[in-house]
């Protein structure tokens, strides 16, 4: 330590051209870890696209065409908000089930398929691997996501035969879906990585509807008798997420747009809880023995 | 090529035995399905809203739209079995006692859905004008600045005769931000002359206005009509009166007060004389020629 100093002082040159290669070698290290990160992001994208994940827009456009031609004669004028409804509603559910089904998959199959060992044998590691896959969903849903907007946007418009407000008022309530599909697709990653993949589903698709509901676990904190109780649930509502602060489609279905602090407070709290998600997956995933 | 041929049959084969069966399984149960469409729906408004975790607003509609399958059911099944058609005031015969549970889930489910608290405001009264009044307290209570949910208490409480609370209701949502000048015009109205045919016309005139249903729109048309013809029959009998009066007898056909009833601007029928209805109905001479009467093929409600 001493000595190093001494160098740099008596050698201030070399001492700032060792730190900016240092920094420049860590800056490329960096480089190389994001790339090789989104190399298995598109990876997995590519892999859901192959196995015809997208097909469900299909499904989805059929929905909303019958939607939108016969809901008329069954709402008494109450078209728009039906459709509203039905297609956020069917773009939550079918995104939960894409988050669930193909989450699960996303570590196992590599696994069964042994090609996780040709990966990690090159200078990934299992986090990135991890995050990679994540990511790779999330595209994949994104992409479902905006489709499925932009059809239930249309529909609208073809139910009104012009312009409905409605038709950009639904945008923020589908933002907020899509972080819903976040966390999901995060809880079903971090769930695959010790379990196996029917397994994980059930679990995933329990923390799903435990998400939502969190209001009654926190009356239940308050209301209960029993103080372990009181602890049991009050940290049941901390620990699971509140998937109830990604709730907006009934509003959006009145035209009511959520407020830019309850949004950008929703969008904080899904980047923290998809963070202790993969954090918690990275470590259980590093210690598997894959042997 | 052969064997496409062979599944191909098998499926189109097996569709129509499914189908087969489906349409006698359905006879069969059809008279289970009677004798429990009447019951009390099992999942309470507030348990309904608990399990349908994000998809809330899905299931208010889902209820919504039942309700009206509900009404529409009975109407047909009404109207195939007796002759002609039903109005909003034959409803109670109908035995619609499962719609205010069907509103209030729908409600519960989705507060700010206004369509059921409307529809609730409309039908409701002729079975149980209390639930009607509950349902839209709820309302008034989860959407504290809806104004409209005030005019159609207003018109709940119209509709009982109480014109003063009627009075006080549309005072209290003429505050409301946003109301129509109207409202305030309307409690003035209400506590002046609740049960005048002006009353009865404004207060028509503006549910037709706020309301987006058709159902509520032809409502208000029928009853439109019978304000209208309840002018006329005044004006008619006015004029059966006078006639009474210079001749000392009643008309033996309407030919003999034709002058009288142009003076007035009545709507003649060009053959017989006979003033005509705003359903396009002439109207009848009773009580020997002394009064005015609705055509039994008249489409102007009675009530």
């Amino acid at each position: 330590m001493i000595a190093s100093d001494a160098t740099r002082q008596t050698n201030p040159q070399s001492s700032d051209q060792t730190s900016a290669s240092s920094v420049v070698s860590e800056s490329s290290s960096i480089g190389a870890d994001v790339r090789r990160t989104l190399a298995i992001a598109r990876n997995a994208f590519r892999e859901a696209v192959r196995d015809r994940v997208l097909y469900n827009l299909l499904l989805f456009v059929l929905l909303l065409i019958a939607g939108a031609i016969f809901l008329g004669e069954l709402s008494a004028g109450q078209e728009s908000k039906i459709i509203v409804d039905l297609g956020l509603s069917a773009m939550l559910l079918f995104g939960a089930f894409i988050a669930i089904f193909v989450g699960v998959g996303l570590v196992y199959k590599e696994i069964e398929r042994r090609t996780l060992y040709a990966i990690l044998s090159k200078p990934i590691g299992r986090g990135q691997f991890l995050l990679g896959k994540y990511l790779g969903l999330c595209l994949t849903l994104l992409i479902n996501v905006l489709v499925m907007g932009v059809g239930v946007s249309l529909a609208l418009i073809y139910v009104r035969r012009g312009w409905d407000p409605l038709a950009t008022k639904i945008w923020p309530a589908i933002f907020l879906i899509y972080f819903e599909l976040m966390i999901i697709t995060a809880v079903a990653l971090l769930f695959s990585a010790f379990s196996s993949p029917t397994l994980s589903a059930l679990l995933t698709f329990f923390v799903f509807i435990i998400g939502h509901f969190s209001s009654d676990l926190k009356s239940l904190a308050n209301t209960s008798n029993s103080a372990a109780a009181r602890v049991l649930f009050r940290g049941l509502y901390y620990l699971l997420p509140n998937l109830s602060n990604f709730s907006a489609i009934t509003q959006a279905a009145h035209g009511v747009t959520p407020g830019a602090t309850p949004f950008a407070l929703a969008v904080v709290y899904m980047v923290a809880y998809v963070g202790v998600l993969l954090a918690a997956a990275t470590l259980i995933f590093s210690r598997r023995n894959f042997k | 090529m052969r064997r496409n041929a062979l599944l191909v049959s098998a499926i189109v084969i097996g569709l129509a035995i499914v189908t087969l069966l489906s349409r006698t399984i359905d006879a069969r149960r059809a008279n289970n399905s009677d004798q429990f469409a009447e019951e009390p729906l099992y999942v309470s408004a507030p348990t309904a809203k608990r399990l349908s975790l994000a998809f809330n607003g899905l299931a208010a509609d889902w209820y919504w739209m039942r309700s009206l399958q509900y009404v529409g059911g009975k109407i047909v099944n009404y109207e195939d079995t007796h002759e002609g058609r039903i109005d909003f005031d034959g409803l109670a015969s109908l035995n619609l006692g499962l719609l205010p549970q069907l509103l209030q889930v729908s409600t519960a489910l989705d507060p700010q859905f206004m369509a059921p608290y409307e529809y609730g405001a409309m039908i409701l009264p002729e079975l149980d004008s209390n639930q009607a009044i509950a349902l839209l307290n709820y309302g008034k209570a989860q959407n504290p600045s809806a104004w409209r949910l005030y005019h159609h208490l207003g018109y709940i409480y119209w509709q009982r005769r109480d014109y003063l609370k009627a009075a006080d209701v549309y005072a209290e949502g003429a505050k409301l931000p946003g109301a129509r000048p109207w409202m305030a015009a309307m409690s003035a109205r209400m506590k002046g002359e609740g049960g005048s045919r002006a009353a009865a016309r404004e207060m028509y005139m503006h549910l037709a206005e706020t309301s987006p249903d058709e159902g509520i729109k032809a409502m208000v048309v029928k009853q439109a009509m019978r304000l209208d013809s309840l002018d006329e029959r005044d004006a008619i009998h006015s004029i059966l009166s006078d006639f009474k009066t210079r001749s000392g007898r009643c008309v033996l056909s309407w030919r003999e007060v034709i002058q009288p009833m142009l003076a007035a601007h009545l709507r003649l029928e060009a053959a017989s004389g006979a003033p005509i209805d705003p359903s396009g109905t002439p109207y009848e001479l009773i009580k020997n020629g002394c009064d005015v009467g609705l055509n039994v093929n008249t489409k102007v409600p009675l009530k």
